[in-house]
């Protein structure tokens, strides 16, 4: 088991990324190459591709290609891939993937194209593979196969009120503890607002939870065991579910990122946190834009671990035409077309682009926008990938870890038989690995 | 012509328009036949997480049988068909009569009353949820304008059936209100005239001859509401998931959840061929019952 981690986690993917230094044609590349190809894209309908598909028509100016969008919320669009890839149907050529979610299974089914190659020698001068971040690509390397490129970096990130912390008295928090104890203080300080809001969805928790977990010094699995009934995963299990149970608003285990916004923009949360993509969401109307501080979520024991993913575009290993795939994955994760998506909100992945004066520019306007920047740059530093159980299957694990939430937050079980029930059915997904 | 000639011509005929017919027979077939023998054949495969298909023989179905999920499955599905039919054939009852007498009731008012079930059930869902957020929504505004505790709703493992039930029924009981209206035009006024003229009080003439007369109609609308009760799903996905816990994880949202987020297709058909014989055995009961209550 460990050697095999070591060869997926660590050496295949530095050999692939070294692959993507050697030097490249990007002499011999056309644009054009391609001209009078249709490209289908099957895209979840985000800010992240709302923003890109903005610029559709510059790429089939760019290429004289087509290109067909397939777009649905993200579930649906799953649920379509899905469809597709069992029928070994060659629909969908490029496809939007988090790798930190279904990376693992859908590399082991080999639904990815292999992208290591194409990332090598059909690269335009301007492209910089090597500039899109290295974290994110090793995030997206399985066996050695590089799968997908990133289209942008997000994470959870901790929103909170200026205005009613000082109100109460309360600095920003730098710990866990102290956004224990400012809930804590703001529940009798301010009886109106709800002091902290977060994931408690099932499926969703995992999101946040892990940040939490990796914070305090968890880990999900130990000698190839579930490690959620060590002192820390009981730590972190308990400290996230008693933060939303007596401080979360009624309800909140049906609460995912919509209803966190919804919350916190209405002035009725005095802590969020939620991913750093809401951000446009939560500044909409512009209620909140002067009064909200942002922060990577404050440190635990072992200080601050943030969980940092991004979507990426995937070649699908059924498409006819996986050279024009590429060139579409090329353009939208070219430094050109993420310049133009920052400018929209949508956090780059390549750090030239976060370093752009226009894109500075735009940061520097808000006070806000700079808080937002400087925490996507700790998660870029310091970020780790792993949402949920780093097995194939990742996205089963996660409906273990937020039942065991739940069962905390709805008082149904004690901690110390919440974790030992999902460690067991975590066990028996671990052992399928 | 001869009787041979004018045979032959028939057959001919008849081989013409068998020959005609026989591409949209062969297309409709094959419309409802591939996905059923598709969906058969899946339960007898297994899929590892990553997708690998090997045959499982009847193991998806014997694993059926140790699954506590399964069998919390079949309960939440038959708590919520259970609640859910009752309430649309009470209301629906209750308001076929309502615009029945009331004749005069502009046709605006009418329409209002039947138009839930014209709203798509992914739009309702999402009206719900947004009514009845415990923070938010309108529900628990309302109850503690009257004085009320408010309420978790459809964030409380004890009432998220219930709460469900109810969005079902506010969604479906029009449609129930109007398969009734439709049985209550066609009733016989002479049994209601010898009714009057006997001195029926108007509940007699409800107990003894609107609801015996109407019976097959009730039934026909609960077979039509029962085989889409036990498949609920899309409220349930929009507002709980499945959820708090697994209090709402019908067995058709467990399925969905099986096949396409842990990618088991094999067992997920294997459920879902367990709820079709489910909901087949439903149709077939209230079909007998049909026939025994029909005049």
């Amino acid at each position: 088991m460990k050697a095999r981690t070591l060869a997926t986690q660590v050496a295949l993917p530095v050999i692939a990324i070294a692959v993507m230094t050697a030097p490249s044609r990007a002499a011999d590349f056309d644009w054009m190459k391609f001209k009078g190809k249709t490209v289908t894209f099957l895209a979840n309908n985000n800010p992240v591709s709302q923003a890109l598909l903005t610029y559709k028509a510059d790429f089939e100016k760019l290429t004289g290609m087509a290109l067909k969008v397939d777009s649905y919320q993200e579930q649906q669009m799953r649920q379509r891939l899905v469809t597709v890839m069992n029928a070994d149907s060659d629909e969908v050529d490029v496809f939007m993937t988090l790798p930190s979610r279904e990376g693992e299974q859908f590399a082991a089914a080999g639904w990815y194209g292999d992208l290591t190659a194409m990332a090598k020698n059909e690269v335009a001068k301007d492209y910089d593979p090597n500039g899109l971040s290295q974290a994110l690509l090793k995030a997206a390397t399985f066996g050695g196969k590089l799968t997908s490129m990133p289209m942008n970096i997000e994470g959870p990130i901790f929103y909170y009120r200026t205005d009613i912390f000082k109100k109460c008295g309360l600095e920003a928090p730098k710990t866990i503890k102290d956004v224990e104890a400012a809930a804590e203080k703001i529940k009798t300080c301010d009886s109106t607002v709800t002091p902290f809001v977060s994931r408690g969805l099932k499926p969703a928790v995992a999101y946040t939870f892990s940040n939490m977990l990796h914070n305090i010094g968890g880990s999900y699995i130990a000698n190839g065991k579930s490690n959620l009934c060590s002192a820390k995963g009981k730590e972190a299990l308990d400290t996230y579910s008693r933060l939303l149970r007596d401080f979360g608003p009624p309800g909140v285990v049906n609460y995912s990122f919509q209803q966190i916004s919804a919350l916190y923009r209405s002035g009725r949360a005095a802590m969020a946190f939620e991913s750093s993509n809401e951000l446009r969401t939560v500044m909409e109307g512009g209620a909140r834009l002067k009064d909200t501080g942002l922060l990577p979520f404050p440190a635990g024991d072992a200080g601050q671990v943030p969980t940092t993913i991004g979507w990426g575009m995937a070649v699908s290993s059924h498409s006819k035409q996986p050279d024009a795939a590429w060139y579409f994955v090329q353009w939208a994760t070219s430094p050109e077309i993420q310049k133009k998506m920052a400018l929209q909100g949508i956090a780059p992945p390549r750090p030239a682009v976060a370093e752009d004066p226009e894109y500075r520019k735009w940061i520097d306007e808000e006070p806000v926008r700079k808080e937002w920047q400087a925490a996507l740059d700790v998660l870029a530093t310091k970020g780790s990938s792993e949402v949920g159980y780093p097995i194939v299957a990742n996205p089963q694990s996660r409906e273990f870890i937020g039942q065991a939430v739940q069962d905390l937050i709805l008082k149904q079980k004690p901690v110390d038989q919440a974790c030992a029930d999902a460690d067991k059915a975590l066990d028996a997904l671990i052992s399928l690995n | 012509m001869s009787d041979t000639a004018a045979t032959l011509t028939q057959d001919r005929q008849k081989l013409e328009m068998a020959a005609l017919a026989a591409p949209a027979v062969v297309f409709t077939v094959a419309m409802i036949a591939f996905p059923v023998v598709y969906t058969i054949w899946l339960g007898f495969q297994t899929f590892s997480s990553a997708g690998k298909q090997s045959f499982a023989g009847l193991a998806n179905y014997s694993k059926l049988i140790s699954d506590a999920e399964f069998w919390h499955g079949l309960w939440v599905t038959i708590a919520l068909y259970v609640l859910s039919l009752t309430l649309q054939l009470v209301f629906g009852i209750w308001l076929a009569l309502v615009l029945f007498h009331a004749k005069r009731l502009p046709g605006i008012v009418r329409s209002l009353f039947i138009s839930p079930f014209m709203m798509p059930p992914v739009v309702a869902g999402m009206m719900w949820l947004v009514i009845l957020d415990p923070s938010l929504g309108a529900a628990n505004y309302i109850l503690q304008w009257l004085g009320l505790p408010p309420s978790d709703w459809l964030a409380s493992p004890s009432l998220v059936i219930p709460t469900v039930a109810l969005i079902d029924s506010w969604q479906w009981t029009p449609y129930v209100a109007l398969i009734v209206l439709g049985g209550l035009q066609s009733l016989p006024p002479s049994v209601y005239e010898a009714a009057q003229i006997d001195g029926a009080s108007p509940f007699k003439t409800f107990q003894r001859i609107t609801l015996p007369l109407l019976l097959p109609t009730i039934v026909t609308a609960a077979i039509l509401r029962s085989v889409d009760l036990l498949r609920f799903f899309d409220i349930i996905y929009i507002t709980t998931q499945g959820g708090p816990g697994n209090a709402s994880n019908t067995l058709n949202i467990y399925g969905f959840r099986v096949g396409f987020e842990f990618f088991n297709i094999g067992y997920a058909s294997a459920l879902m061929l367990t709820l079709t014989a489910i909901v087949f055995g439903a149709v077939l009961a209230f079909n007998r019952l049909r026939g025994a209550v029909a005049w």
